[in-house]
């Protein structure tokens, strides 16, 4: 580079030329990527002021309005099915739905999805699931259901949330069989058993009565979704002999609720068990007032392991007026105990103004 | 004699070239990757998949901690702006770091702290905390009022001890965040078990218009200086961390935006006190944390834009900004050498590390070494000018052309600078940053360096300006 020619000159002047042509191609590249997203904006604008008015009627229950839509050129039905189904994302009224999904039926749209689903691109088939279940076609559950085996994984996800949306009892089973399937976004899993809620536990307690390996994962739907009826289950799971199965039956004991049985459980893992299980039992104990003395054994375990120091002051707090009472005995002393009792008393203070 | 200091003069020649040759062989291959990384990126993020946090009964709690060294001028809007955020579930942690202006006071009066007796653990090292103030006019906030630490690290230690939130947001004082950019930060833990922490794609509010703490208009600023900054930050987000991304081997999560899984910091010791860059030395420690136990471990990177942070426009904030850059990169290297080739940390030892130490941590000392010798060989006459000229334009045509790749993959991933005129101007940076700006920073790389190496770590302090509702 410096003294001359030690490489030939010529191989420089090729790799100046590459240089130069590398960088005009981007340059192209530069400048056609902005004129055709430039055109793409102002054909989207276009087709918003055709279309804007007309969509807003058509969901008004127009259906001057509605027929004029199904007059509009084919090429333009992606463009309406995302104009007509996005903001059912946020707007979840039914009656917006059952519109959207009449509307849609007009346009031919559900074909138009099938379509899609039986696509080689993947973001055609999650495109389409998602569309489904947010209009709510339940005649294409079963198609939602098969996509949760689909190869591609944001597929499998587009599934479940289109399920989420679609709220079909008959998708229910499907959705609680793969409760294990780590190969499911857990977030999502998650979100489709909330959606279901309550309706999700008789097969949740089926599934759990014939499945006791996965008693851990049954124990944590639960406590997304389980009423009364799973409380003599958990009680029982309370006292398996895994802890984290113990763990996840108070955790999911703390959103049913207790009973006495159940209160006198978490009372005993309190005193007895590992600090995750102990963790659980304090905050299943939050506000319980009922039989069986909870304050003293979650005044003991103010100076336990911190996260289950900190569950128990915030148990302590919620149980009225016995918790407060011994959490202002407490607020005297130097240690981990006094400290959370002070915090405590001070936010309840706090709350109180 | 002679003839011994022409073959050297020639051997380091050649090092120099072939250092140019891969450094433009490796960010052409790094681009098919990251454009893979976003075209994946942009499919999968639709409104639906992003909506999912909104469908979960209780998100998980995100703790935002900002650490705050006298940023009175600052601090009250940013605090606003953080409590308006789209993401409900965050409480707001400010680490009042030693402060000797009115930080913790202006707080103090606009949020009405009370001083609280709030109880926590440290598991992370920090300098003693002197209060903890929660505000009465919203519980969200909570600030931590502790002794000068002289690090961002210690107060952001203390930051996630205050925390009780599983996943902690660090970022600067000065950080503008998008409304949404915690709801798309969160994604990646509710999908993937294995996530411990999510970077972003960071841009330059230099030029645009800020009001109450969110960007509402972007353009490119007057500053020519700002301007080369943007290209070079679309230069490293676009191409390398990209790619990163797309390899599952991030090393850096910028210390302006980053959310980490509380337990994972800890159990990889938090940030040190004694590093330059602590925002690297985090996460290549939680790289090496999980990998040495064969434990999965995946660093998310979301290429739009989280967060918005302001570049120096003076010569003497940039130089200081650079040399920290430049000692905190070494340091890491230094600190984290064992790693480097080594199979056990997977393609963060094998492939990422090995390509910072040599692509950035030997990069400008071989750049600039390679003027010294065209300057020396000149002076000795015998350089060829011909040829000089010629590798010159190479080295320019191909940078420009790498410029121009990260500025198209800019403009499919984040549509910022799309006036007209905004575009003309930043073609004219792509150009100019050659002359004069990246010689700059390439001797501000070797300044960096040797400062590191004779012990003088004396950083410079960046200015800062408040945002208040004004065109910077």
């Amino acid at each position: 580079m410096i003294l001359g020619p030690y490489a030939s000159l010529e191989f420089a002047l090729v790799l100046l030329q590459v240089g130069a042509t590398l960088v005009l191609v981007m340059l192209a590249a530069v400048l056609t990527e902005r004129a055709a997203s430039a055109v793409a904006l102002f054909r989207q604008r276009r087709k918003d002021h055709r279309y804007d008015a007309l969509v807003r009627r058509a969901l008004d229950g127009d259906d001057a309005a509605v027929r004029a839509l199904v007059a509009s050129p084919k090429r333009h039905r992606i463009f309406l099915a995302v104009q007509l189904i996005t903001p059912l994302i946020e707007d979840r009224d039914p009656s917006r739905i059952a519109r959207t999904r009449e509307i849609a039926d007009a346009l031919s749209l559900v074909p138009v999805a099938d379509r899609f689903l039986r696509s080689l691109w993947w973001w055609r088939r999650a495109l389409a699931l998602r569309a489904l279940g947010l209009t709510q076609v339940r005649g294409r559950t079963a198609s939602i259901i098969n996509a949760l085996d689909d190869p591609h994984p944001d597929v499998r996800a587009a599934a479940l949330d289109a399920l989420t949306d679609l709220r079909d009892p008959a998708s229910l089973q499907a959705i609680v069989v793969r409760l294990h399937d780590a190969t499911l976004h857990r977030g999502r899993r998650a979100a489709a058993l909330e959606a279901f809620g309550r309706e999700c536990e008789p097969f949740l307690l089926e599934l759990a009565a014939v499945d006791p390996t996965h008693r851990t994962n049954y124990a944590r739907a639960l406590a997304l979704c389980g009423s009364d009826q799973s409380r003599p289950t958990l009680c029982a799971w309370a006292g398996d002999a895994n802890p984290q199965v113990r763990a996840a039956a108070f955790e999911a004991l703390a959103h049913v609720g207790l009973d006495p049985d159940a209160a006198r459980l978490a009372i005993d893992a309190l005193d007895r068990d590992e600090p995750a299980v102990r963790l659980m039992a304090a905050r299943a104990l939050g506000g319980w007032t009922g039989a069986g003395d909870a304050v003293p054994s979650l005044v003991r375990r103010l100076d336990d392991a911190w996260v289950v120091a900190v569950r128990a002051a915030e148990s302590l707090r919620s149980i009225r007026p016995a918790g407060l009472a011994a959490l202002t005995v407490c607020a005297g002393r130097a240690d981990l105990a006094g400290l959370l009792a002070r915090q405590m008393l001070w936010e309840e203070q706090q709350n109180a103004d | 004699m002679l003839i011994n200091v022409i073959v050297g003069i020639i051997a380091w020649s050649l090092l120099v070239t072939a250092y140019f040759v891969l450094w433009n062989v490796a960010q052409m291959l790094m681009a098919p990757m990251a454009a893979l990384f976003l075209t994946r990126h942009v499919r999968r993020h639709t409104r639906r998949a992003r909506a999912l946090v909104g469908d979960l009964a209780s998100p998980p709690l995100v703790s935002i901690v900002v650490p705050a060294h006298n940023e009175e001028a600052i601090i009250v809007d940013s605090v606003r702006a953080l409590l308006a955020l789209e993401y409900e579930a965050s409480e707001i942690v400010v680490v009042n770091d030693g402060s000797i202006d009115g930080t913790l006071s202006v707080l103090q009066d606009t949020f009405q702290l009370a001083a609280a007796p709030v109880a926590f653990v440290q598991p992370l090292v920090s300098a003693p905390v002197r209060a903890i103030y929660r505000s009465i006019s919203d519980t969200r906030l909570v600030v931590v009022d502790k002794d000068p630490g002289g690090c961002k690290g210690d107060a952001s230690n203390a930051g996630i001890n205050a925390a009780s939130g599983t996943l902690v947001l660090v970022m600067d004082a000065d950080t503008v965040l998008e409304p949404d950019s915690l709801s798309r930060a969160v994604l990646p833990f509710l999908e993937d078990p294995v996530v411990v922490a999510v970077g972003g794609h960071i841009a330059i509010t230099n030029g645009c218009k800020i009001e109450h703490g969110r960007i509402t208009a972007v353009k490119l600023p007057r500053s020519w200086l700002a301007c080369f900054q943007i290209i070079e930050y679309m230069r490293a987000f676009m191409l390398f961390r990209l790619a990163c991304a797309h390899l599952n081997g991030v090393v850096l999560i910028s210390g302006a935006f980053g959310l980490f899984r509380r337990d994972a910091v800890i159990a990889a010791g938090g940030y040190d006190k004694s590093a330059i860059g602590e925002d690297m030395d985090l996460t290549v420690r939680l790289q090496q944390h999980f990998r040495a136990r064969g434990e999965p471990i995946r660093i998310a990177f979301d290429p739009h834009p989280l967060a918005w942070t302001q570049a120096p426009e003076e010569l003497p904030s940039l130089r200081g900004q650079r040399l920290r850059w430049r000692g905190g990169l070494l340091q890491v290297l230094w600190r984290h050498r064992r790693m480097i080739g080594n199979p056990r940390y997977g393609i963060v030892g094998l492939g990422v590390l090995p390509y910072v130490a040599f692509f950035e941590g030997l990069g400008p000392l071989l750049e600039v070494s390679g003027y010294v010798l065209a300057g020396g060989a000149a002076l000795m006459g015998v350089l060829d000018w011909w040829y000089f000229w010629v590798l010159l334009g190479v080295s320019t045509s191909f940078g420009t052309a790498v410029t121009l790749l990260a500025v198209l993959l800019s403009d499919v991933a984040t549509r910022r600078y799309m006036r007209g005129s905004d575009l003309a101007r930043l073609i004219l940076v792509v150009v100019l940053e050659n002359v004069g700006y990246r010689q700059m920073t390439a001797w501000w790389g070797c300044r960096g360096s040797a400062r590191l190496l004779t012990g003088k770590p004396k950083w410079g302090v960046m200015k800062r300006r408040a945002f208040k509702s004004k065109t910077m």
